[in-house]
């Protein structure tokens, strides 16, 4: 039987140039990741910062045995963002598009499919697949009963699920980091850099709710599905994805490689990522058709 | 070139209320999961669609059917029905949001008009040439996030008409692009057609006022006496970074009346208005006068100041013009 | 202002009580109720499986409650005193001459949700499925009491007609203006 897949998302969040270049160069020395995502997902005000970097980081993993990825935009929608779209699907390597603007700069070409593009089910997954998508990772709502339905609709494609990260729920036009600190989108000052694992939200009455990140709303719990091989071949998932935080991905990478080589079991993986003390708790709720901010049960 | 008026019909009886107001399309849904405001009681069964269709056409109006939600997995066939009713009872349009749902209608159904829902979240043209191109979509709901001047270059650089929302409910979110309530309640637009499900929500008063809470979560508080408003999730106040607030949107509605005259001239073909889930008699009135205001610009004359009449209809009775004034960001 | 509701309400309450004669209202009201879902099958079509609810209707400047549980023809209205209080799938509480204006079109169901004129408890799916189907059918105080025609037609002028001069003297809201 084939390997599970392990991925390393894009980084969601707004990391300096240093950061990001410490983050993969030990990525590509330690991480037990055999793919990796590379690009600006959420907000295109940050790609100045970060474009210039990719090259270098290509080249790192790439000697490490890494495959690099470049995933596009979500939400692209000025001539220049729309540009860097079209850049990096020409570029030469895979690319990942996020919407549907990416698609005539793909075509002719291999690509894979994140979670912002709606693949609710088997026509949709076999209409993109039709114009050369070899991969889709699945909205992070859609149910095993779904997801079970389209892969065995499309057993040449490899689908993907996200399984560990704050869950991206939403995108808009105007930025919430920017709202709270009373400024406008076009005067942001950067100031989503302040949290690099997103801002926290909670109700009213202190419930930890959400959080938020630039133009994007995340959940405040920590997406922890933890599959066993089994559990991977009954839904037809042949990768998972980890979304890139502040704790150490390293050890991520290593808890969920032990678990999808069957060296660990789910309470020894649950046990190891409780043990980073992630900023929030951990979810699993979507996998298991219940609401998205369903605890995980104690193993 | 006449702007085109396209209202809200959530029920047979506010379709008809919407075309005598002046409509000159009414868009509306079966009553199932295919259209994005599944809400119990409301929609359409196939037969007061053939009958609000028929109503609709005696009186010079058209019908455009949103079947704009996700199709299921293995279970697209509420779906395919939709359209096949659709058709059957002469809609002039679907408006279609799933790559698989505009796939089997620009198969099998060649004859109906189709039209990409805001629930596509198509922005660009590259997005817009897409749709068009491929499954002959012919005009595009546009998500509201553009500005005026953003819709003017749009409409240049594409071949499709183009509508755009002036009045109502506000998504502060892309629409057709967001997990926030099944993060919540299981339940999302995409997953079953509705945000925020009512089967969720829940009013608890006590000495202090009333708690709005949507599975648990409490969304908003009032105070005693203080009108208190649905729950949906991002209209909430919540606290972060030590302040709290309407983190994602004001409890406002969209009224961008004053702007109608822009949006013309920026190329936009129709103006919709937002609220299948609002009753006929405040339909009616949005109607009539939205349709007064499209005449007086028809007639070159001035714009008709119309904000202040409508003011007491909407939620919270605050209005904003929403992201057409780049403000909103 | 409690005069003039007293002043208002019961003739309107004879009105709905009226074809049944001597009954009581409760009886009267199921009736009326049952004998409309004859008539206007649609509604209660709309209204689907919450028809088996059960609705508390508790006009606040009475002392009587209704407990409506809709289920077309086999519809039941209860009269109870408002005393202890009573199990219900939603329970719908506030002015009479409001919760009236639900029926006459005074108010969009929105009055609910947005203006709180009106307190809600209980299943708000139910309430929005009432709420819709009452919408789309377009009552009049006739449909309750089952007439058509120009007996009809009188009940409605005499009943919206006192109900819209209730409200001016009780200072209600009135639908359109902000509140």
């Amino acid at each position: 039987m084939t390997k599970t897949g392990l991925s390393l998302g894009p980084v969601l969040f707004n990391w300096s140039a240093d950061r990001l270049r410490d983050f993969y160069a030990r990525i590509a020395d330690e991480a037990d990741v055999d793919r990796v995502h590379l690009g600006e997902v959420v907000c295109g005000k940050r790609q100045p910062f970060t474009d210039r970097l990719w090259p270098e980081l290509i080249d790192r993993l790439t000697a490490a045995g890494k495959e690099v990825v470049l995933s596009t935009l979500a939400l692209p929608y000025n001539p220049r963002e729309r540009a860097s779209v079209r850049d990096f699907c020409e570029v030469g390597l895979v690319a990942e598009i996020n919407d549907l603007t990416a698609l005539p700069a793909v075509a002719g070409r291999p690509f894979l499919v994140g979670p912002f593009v709606n693949v609710y089910n088997e026509g949709a997954a076999r209409f993109l697949a039709g114009r050369g998508a070899t991969g889709i990772c699945l909205p992070v709502e859609l149910p095993a009963a779904s997801v079970t339905v389209i892969a065995a609709a499309l057993p040449e494609v490899e689908f993907e699920q996200f399984a560990f990260g704050r869950l991206p729920l939403a995108l808009s036009g105007r930025c919430y980091h920017a709202r709270l600190a009373g400024l406008h989108k076009d005067g942001c000052q950067f100031v989503c850099d302040r949290d690099p694992d997103g801002l926290a939200v909670d109700t009213l009455d202190g419930q930890r709710f959400l959080a938020i990140n630039g133009i994007q709303t995340l959940s405040h719990g920590f997406e922890a599905f933890c599959p066993t091989p089994d559990d991977l071949g009954k839904l037809g998932v042949r990768r998972l994805r980890l979304s890139p935080h502040t704790c150490d991905m390293v050890t991520v990478g290593r808890l969920y490689r032990a678990l999808l080589d069957g060296k660990a079991d789910r309470a020894e993986t649950l046990a190891g990522l409780r043990a980073l003390d992630l900023p929030g708790e951990l979810v699993d709720g979507f996998s298991r058709g219940e609401p998205g901010s369903a605890r995980v049960e104690m193993a | 070139m006449s702007l085109e008026l396209v209202c809200p019909a959530g029920t047979p009886a506010a379709l008809r209320a919407a075309v005598e107001a002046g409509a000159h399309a009414v868009y509306c849904g079966f009553r199932d999961e295919t259209n994005a405001r599944n809400f119990p009681g409301l929609n359409f069964s196939p037969d007061e669609m053939v009958e609000g269709v028929r109503f609709a056409h005696a009186h010079g109006a058209k019908v455009l059917v949103a079947i704009n939600t996700f199709a299921r997995a293995g279970a697209m066939d509420a779906w395919k029905a939709a359209l096949t009713n659709a058709e059957k009872a002469h809609a002039d349009a679907v408006i279609l949001a799933d790559l698989a749902v505009l796939d089997h209608a620009a198969t099998h159904h060649p004859n109906l008009r189709l039209h990409l829902s805001v629930q596509a979240a198509a922005a660009t043209p590259e997005a817009i040439a897409f749709y068009a191109d491929t499954f002959g979509v012919k005009r595009i709901v546009m998500p509201r996030v553009l500005s005026v001047e953003e819709i003017a270059k749009l409409n240049a650089a594409i071949n499709v008409e183009t509508e755009a929302f002036v009045f109502g409910g506000l998504c502060p979110m892309t629409e057709g692009r967001c997990s926030l309530s099944s993060y919540a309640t299981g339940k999302s637009p995409n997953l079953t057609g509705v945000c925020s499900p009512p089967e969720h929500v829940a009013y608890s008063e006590d000495k202090d006022g009333t708690a709005t809470r949507l599975a648990g979560f409490t969304i908003d508080r009032f105070g005693a006496g203080e009108p208190a408003g649905y729950p949906t999730l991002c209209k909430g106040r919540f606290a972060a970074g030590g302040k709290t607030s309407y983190l994602f949107e004001d409890p406002v509605s969209l009224n961008a009346a004053s702007l109608i005259a822009a949006l013309a001239k920026a190329g936009v073909t129709a103006l919709k208005i937002e609220g299948r889930q609002r009753g006929k008699g405040y339909v009616a009135e949005v109607v009539r006068t939205f349709r007064a205001a499209v005449e007086a610009i028809d007639a070159g004359g001035t714009e008709v100041e119309v904000g202040r009449l409508l003011a007491g209809l909407v939620e919270g009775g605050r209005q904003t013009s929403g992201a057409y004034k780049k403000t909103w960001r | 202002m409690a005069d003039h509701f007293r002043g208002e309400l019961p003739k309107a309450l004879r009105i709905l009580a009226a074809p049944a004669g001597l009954l009581p209202l409760g009886p009267a009201l199921t009736l009326a109720v049952r004998r409309f879902a004859r008539r206007k099958p649609a509604v209660f079509e709309r209204l689907g499986t919450y028809g088996q609810c059960s609705f508390l209707i508790e006009p606040s400047d009475l002392d009587i409650s209704f407990l409506m549980v809709p289920d077309g023809t086999r519809a039941e209205v209860k009269c109870l005193r408002r005393r202890a209080t009573q199990p219900a799938d939603v329970t719908v509480r506030g002015p009479l001459l409001v919760l009236l204006g639900l029926i006459d079109g005074t108010f969009d169901g929105d009055a609910l949700f947005f203006n709180r004129a009106i307190s809600v408890s209980g299943r708000t799916d139910a309430l929005v499925a009432l709420r819709n189907a009452i919408e789309d059918a377009e009552l009049t105080p006739a449909d309750f009491v089952g007439v058509t025609g120009t007996l009809g037609r009188l009940v409605d002028r005499s009943v919206f007609g006192g109900l819209g001069l209730a409200r001016r003297f009780a200072g209600s809201p009135v639908a359109g203006e902000p509140s």
